[in-house]
């Protein structure tokens, strides 16, 4: 400590003093000795000499002196920087490779890591985010399903665990009164949610408990966005009215910009306990969602077990159909973040790393090559008097350095490849757009390129700890070095690369294989020249079912009447929209199930004329027709999937009831009159979930999407039918108009990001790899150069020098890859959940692979193998 | 290497040892640095050889440690030259040091040549 102490206080300003006192005092010593010299009888100018002679070297003893006052050894630091510097000017091609290896390797990780701690790792952006949960119920078969009111009412009053819980609920409004009416994204909400999720007022105020009970007058409180694009940026606007499905809502306050409740885009925030009537039964489900923060110290686990036991305390005292119900309770960062995706990234993630290792290895094998080269260098270091300590730092010093140009380069790399990334990455993964080339991953960064530095540096330093004077200097030949021990460990160094590369090109290939198969895969139904337009019928306008109904008929009939329009069918959820709604459902006919194995099933309302428009194959019975009208019997029409659930043949579904709830619920038994293929509803690649759909004439939805089968490109009817519906009623929003391939597509997004990204990673790998084996060969056939000379002098053929130095390739690729092969299949599992249409353990594409990482292998080799029968044997041994 | 000691070459100083040797020669009177190696080899009778090497950098650390002081002052043959004295923690140090290096030496002699 108090040595600490003194150097510091002499880096700040007794230094400059310290180097005079010391001069001072040596040579006051110097002239002690001479006097003494003197005295003894030397003449003056001999007792000066002997005093030098005795005192030794003035200078270093001096500088010893004064290092003892200085921190570990900055200036020698200095100056191996600059002499790292100086190495890196002298070998500009060699330095340029390396710092090229460098920074590709350290860019697309720091790319890909800043994408992964935004979408991961970054905190929730809200106060106490580690603490907040989503609260739902959850049977057997489901969990996350929205929580019922008075369930939830309970659960705020009665629970032990959580410092506050909001309710939340979504609904598409429309506004109308101002200007064109338009669909607004309206959350509804319990006062505290504001509280919750940190959001303050910019203008007016919040919530109260008082706007939040039933009875309450109209309030809502507007976005900061909405604010500006719908009022104008008004700043009187609070206290006016806004027009939303028809009644008027006081506008009593505006958020600040920047917050958000998740990822919902809101416009408007209304109350929710105003509409909710506290004499609802238990079991009445709306789709309300909670939000919960945790008692500091809480787990989820534990909050879980507090609030099942409220369950199972309401099910004793207030018995009901959902007593096997228990709640939900999971960390907001983990319901945001899919588990899918997060495999995604955690791959992507680890392939990235892996082309890190790749870029390291071939680093160090060069600077192996290097350091070989500059034995004698070291050689002539040692014998002069350089410390093996002080050679080890100068040379990890020279080798940090150089990981820092290329780190700093790799910086440049990442922040363009983030841009790119964020452009074409898939737009549904939540907080991409956020990555930016912030502390963490600049630390990130940092830390990698250090370590890189030190991992690959370490092999020459390893190396040069080795040195053998006598031989190294004796030598003095470019064989200097080339002992088997450095030799073996580039041979590892290839051996390892191409493990990896293998792996790398066996997931890549994986993947590429998959996107093929899920774009080829049967949509079952014919997604080219099909418009989808996705509508919401305001329910202040279309209230009664009649009206609905009549809405959808004209507007088909009238888009009908447009040439080059073939045919129109209508959908609730059309395919590639995901899970628009599932419910338990059971076969009467069939035994009852038990109440934890009543099965869950899609839902879907399509009209008469929906799967001709779609062109969905009808397997069994009929599509729905003029017979399904409503007061007839209620019909559904359920897809392969479900009927074969149930039903060793789908005819034999036909004239079976549907009871929707199951056995245990409440709901209506619909007859089965007819199954259709099943389709992508969740994505080209997700699975074929059952699906029962109902009949749009008994069971009428405002939000459909109207599908035109059109006769050419079907974008080019995208004018028409706008024009068609804002003709029929100029008060029906159009949420979005875009083609069914288009819907499909999107499906893809991810895959197509995961596919590119692993395929730039596999390619990547590989030409680093191939540089690895280039340079390495090309070293082995060098130091080789007169041993072959010496061969081709004695006789020996080139077939034969080519058979010796291409065994000696082989070997290390055969050994790569069989390592690479047990990697990959041992790791195969990860990729599970991306594969799609193959098996992970797929042996053609582990063939493949193996086959191309040969092809690279023998590419990369070629050229050293050239050079090595082409020794010219007699100019080789002249010169020697 | 040899193995056998030639006892013709000077003792090269053990880890730490330098240090407490200084300290004791500033124990009577403060001294200069060449004062310091002259009473050193003179005391251990030339079989230590200090070099000034070893001998300044060990200075400095003993200063940045408080144990001992500077000032520069004439020499009795008129001089300039710079005198360390101990501190009065650098004489408790010399006190601890020098009964933990008697027991070492003693140790290392036992062990060494038992005497029968």
């Amino acid at each position: 400590m108090r040595e600490w102490w003194s150097k510091i206080c002499s880096a700040l300003h007794l230094r400059r003093g310290l180097d005079g006192d010391l001069s001072d005092e040596m040579h006051a010593h110097l002239d002690l000795m001479t006097v003494e010299n003197v005295e003894r009888g030397m003449p003056p100018d001999e007792a000066r000499a002997a005093a030098h002679r005795a005192f030794g070297n003035l200078t270093r003893t001096q500088d010893k002196a004064r290092e003892a006052w200085q921190f570990p050894r900055f200036e020698t630091i200095l100056q191996d920087i600059r002499y790292g510097l100086r190495g890196i000017r002298r070998s500009p091609s060699f330095s340029a490779v390396v710092i090229l290896t460098l920074a590709l390797g350290i860019g697309a990780n720091t790319a890909i890591f800043s994408v992964v701690y935004s979408v991961l790792l970054r905190p929730m952006p809200y106060p106490h985010g580690d603490r907040l949960v989503r609260l739902g119920e959850s049977t057997a078969q489901a969990s996350g399903i929205a929580v019922t009111w008075i369930n939830f009412q309970h659960w705020r009053a009665e629970n032990t665990a959580f410092e506050d819980m909001a309710a939340v609920t979504g609904a598409d409004l429309t506004l109308t009164g101002r200007g064109d009416a338009v669909l607004t994204h309206a959350l509804l909400v319990t006062s505290n949610i504001f509280r919750l999720t940190g959001m303050t007022a910019a203008l007016g105020r919040l919530f109260t408990e008082a706007d939040d009970k039933p009875g309450a007058a109209p309030t809502v409180v507007v976005t900061a966005d909405f604010w500006q694009t719908r009022l104008g940026g008004d700043s009187n606007v609070v206290g006016e009215s806004l027009e939303l499905n028809g009644t008027s809502y006081q506008i009593i306050g505006v958020l600040h910009p920047g917050r958000k409740y998740l990822w919902r885009s809101t416009e408007v925030y209304l109350p929710l306990g105003r509409t909710q009537s506290p004499s609802a039964k238990r079991g009445d489900h709306r789709s309300i969602g909670g939000l919960g923060l945790l008692k500091p110290g809480t787990t989820a686990t534990q909050a879980r077990a507090n609030l099942d036991a409220i369950m199972q305390r309401l099910a004793r005292s207030d018995p009901g159909p959902e007593d096997d119900h228990r709640s939900y309770v999971a960390y907001l960062a983990d319901v945001m973040i899919g588990g899918d995706l997060r495999a995604t990234l955690l791959v992507l993630m680890g392939a990235v790393g892996l082309v890190l290792i790749i870029a390291c290895a071939n680093v160090a094998s060069l600077l192996l090559v290097r350091s070989t080269a500059r034995a004698r260098e070291i050689a002539i270091r040692v014998a002069i008097g350089a410390g093996r300590a002080r050679l080890a730092r100068q040379l990890l010093t020279e080798n940090i350095v150089i990981a820092a140009i290329g780190g700093a380069l790799g910086l440049l790399l990442a922040g363009w490849c983030l841009h790119t990334l964020i452009l074409i990455g898939p737009h549904d993964i939540p907080r991409l757009t956020e990555a930016t080339l912030d502390i963490p991953v600049l630390l990130f960064a940092a830390a990698i390129s250090v370590a890189v530095g030190l991992l690959a540096g370490l092999a020459p330093v390893w190396n040069a700890g080795r040195v053998d004077l006598t031989t190294a200097l004796k030598e003095g030949s470019p064989t200097a070095g080339t002992g088997r021990h450095s030799q073996a460990f580039r041979s590892t160094l290839v051996i390892a690369e191409i493990a990896l590369t293998l792996m790398l090109a066996f997931a890549s290939g994986l993947l590429v294989r998959s996107l093929i198969a899920a774009q080829h895969a049967d949509p079952g139904f014919n997604p080219q020249n099909l418009l989808a337009i996705e509508l919401q019928l305001p329910g202040s306008r279309y209230r009664s079912d009649d009206s609905v109904r009549e809405y959808y008929g004209q507007l088909s009939q009238n888009l009908r009447g447009e040439p080059g329009i073939e045919d129109v069918g209508f959908v609730m959820c059309p395919p590639g929209a995901g899970d628009c709604g599932d419910y338990w459902y059971s076969i009467l006919e069939k035994p009852t199930p038990a109440r934890e194995d009543v099965p869950l099933s899609l839902f879907n309302v399509v009209d008469d004329n929906y799967f001709h428009a779609a062109q969905m194959r009808i397997l069994a019975g009929r599509p729905f027709g003029d017979a399904d009208r409503r007061g007839g019997s209620q019909v559904t029409i359920v897809n392969e999937q479900l009927a074969r659930q149930s039903f060793s043949d789908p005819q034999l579904a036909l004239g079976k009831h549907l009871k929707v709830g199951g056995p245990y619920m409440e709901g209506p038994t619909l007859e089965i009159v007819g199954v259709v293929a099943n389709i992508s509803q969740e994505g080209l690649d997700a699975e074929r979930s059952p699906t029962f759909y109902y009949a749009f004439s008994q069971n009428p939805s405002s939000a459909m999407v109207v599908t035109l089968r059109t006769s050419g490109d079907p974008a080019q009817w995208m004018i028409a039918a706008r024009q068609q519906v804002s003709a029929l009623d100029r008060n029906v929003p159009i949420q979005s108009l875009r083609t069914a391939e288009d819907w499909l597509g999107a499906t893809l997004e991810r895959r197509r990001f995961a596919t590119l990204l692993l395929g730039l990673f596999g390619g990547l790998a590989m030409l680093l790899a191939a540089v690895g084996i280039y340079g390495v060969l090309n070293y082995w056939v060098s130091a080789r150069q007169r041993e072959i000379a010496i061969r081709l002098a004695v006789g020996a053929q080139r077939s034969t020098i080519l058979r010796w130095a291409g065994f000696h390739a082989t070997r290390l690729a055969v050994i790569g890859i069989i390592l690479g092969a047990i990697g990959a299949w041992s790791a195969a599992h990860w990729l599970e959940s991306l594969v799609f249409g193959v098996t992970a353990r797929n042996p053609l594409m582990m063939l493949l692979a193996g086959v191309a990482v040969i092809v690279i292998a023998a590419l990369a080799a070629s050229v050293p193998l050239w050079r090595a029968t082409h020794t010219d044997a007699v100019r080789n041994l002249h010169e020697a | 290497m040899s193995t056998v000691d030639n006892p013709r070459k000077a003792l090269e100083f053990l880890q730490g040892t330098l240090e407490v040797l200084i300290l004791r020669s500033l124990q009577s009177a403060p001294n200069h640095a060449y004062g310091i190696s002259q009473f050193l080899e003179q005391q251990s009778e030339y079989e230590f050889f200090v070099d000034n090497g070893s001998l300044y950098p060990a200075l400095q650390r003993l200063l940045q440690r408080r144990w001992i002081s500077a000032q520069w002052k004439k020499s009795p043959n008129g001089r300039r030259a710079k005198y360390y004295r101990l501190t009065p923690l650098g004489r408790t140090q010399l006190v601890a040091a020098k009964s933990k290096w008697i027991r070492f030496v003693e140790a290392m002699a036992r062990v060494l040549a038992p005497q029968r």
